[in-house]
């Protein structure tokens, strides 16, 4: 039983649990950044070296430790360090109206800003920070959060991204980004 | 939180490393206790496990 201030785990989260089983090794070091109910983390204790999930949420970190995720209470990925071999988001990517907006927990999981990259392009522009050399970035998005626009702001962060996996849903499609360091393009 | 976890946590603000006080523990499971960042002279709880890295300026629930 969820309290009513978590994200359910919905086909959002199915289709980044399912990208993530056939991404992850055995030797990852996951990070799960937002995590919610944990559920996209809990799915892959077991499969990796260590799983770690954050979110601002209090209710939302306290879910995710009581599935049995090493729980921490931040901002994205503001209080670790890593270095993490693979880093998956499922964000808030709903484009939203500031007239729209609820004020709560759970607004934080929707709300993406006006565009619906508003946590995205914070994500993206931090993530190299903990990410290893070789580390993979896995971030669910919604054709209506913009496809290309993402890719944009990965190219312009020096991480190339390509779908790895996308799933249709009612209004929308969703689709899993698949984000690497360009290592061609380093130093140059 | 586990011992282990404070490889990979750091101050939010400044990325320094923070040093870990136990008020309450179970084997390796810190449950009660502070993280300390020497440089900005600032505590974040650990509660029921759970560490906290929000600055305090950030909204509080």
């Amino acid at each position: 039983m969820l309290p009513d201030q978590v994200y359910p785990p919905a086909e959002d989260s199915f289709l980044l649990l399912r990208a993530a089983l056939a991404e992850v090794r055995e030797t990852d070091r996951v990070l799960e950044v937002g995590t919610g109910s944990g559920y996209v983390a809990a799915g892959l204790l077991g499969r990796a070296a260590s799983v770690v999930a954050t979110d601002i949420n209090p209710h939302a970190a306290r879910c995710a430790r009581a599935r049995g995720v090493a729980a921490v209470r931040t901002d994205l990925f503001a209080g670790v360090s890593g270095p993490f071999d693979l880093i998956l988001f499922n964000p808030p990517y709903l484009p939203t109206a500031p007239d729209e907006r609820m004020d709560d927990w759970l607004e934080y999981a929707l709300d993406g800003g006006p565009t619906g990259r508003a946590t995205i392009e914070r994500f993206i522009a931090d993530a190299g920070r903990v990410l290893s050399s070789f580390g993979r970035i896995l971030l669910l998005v919604s054709s209506l959060t913009g496809l290309n626009d993402v890719r944009d702001l990965f190219a312009r962060a020096g991480f190339v991204s390509f779908v790895v996996d996308e799933e249709p849903i009612e209004g929308e499609r969703l689709y899993v980004l698949r984000g690497m360091r360009d290592l061609c393009r380093m130093g140059a | 939180m586990r011992k282990n976890l404070m490889e990979i946590l750091c101050c939010p603000v400044c990325k320094g490393e923070l040093e870990l006080t136990v008020t309450e523990e179970s084997g390796e499971e810190v449950l009660e206790g502070t993280l300390r960042c020497a440089a900005c002279s600032v505590d974040y709880p650990i509660s029921e496990g759970i560490p906290n890295l929000l600055p305090k300026t950030a909204c509080e629930d």
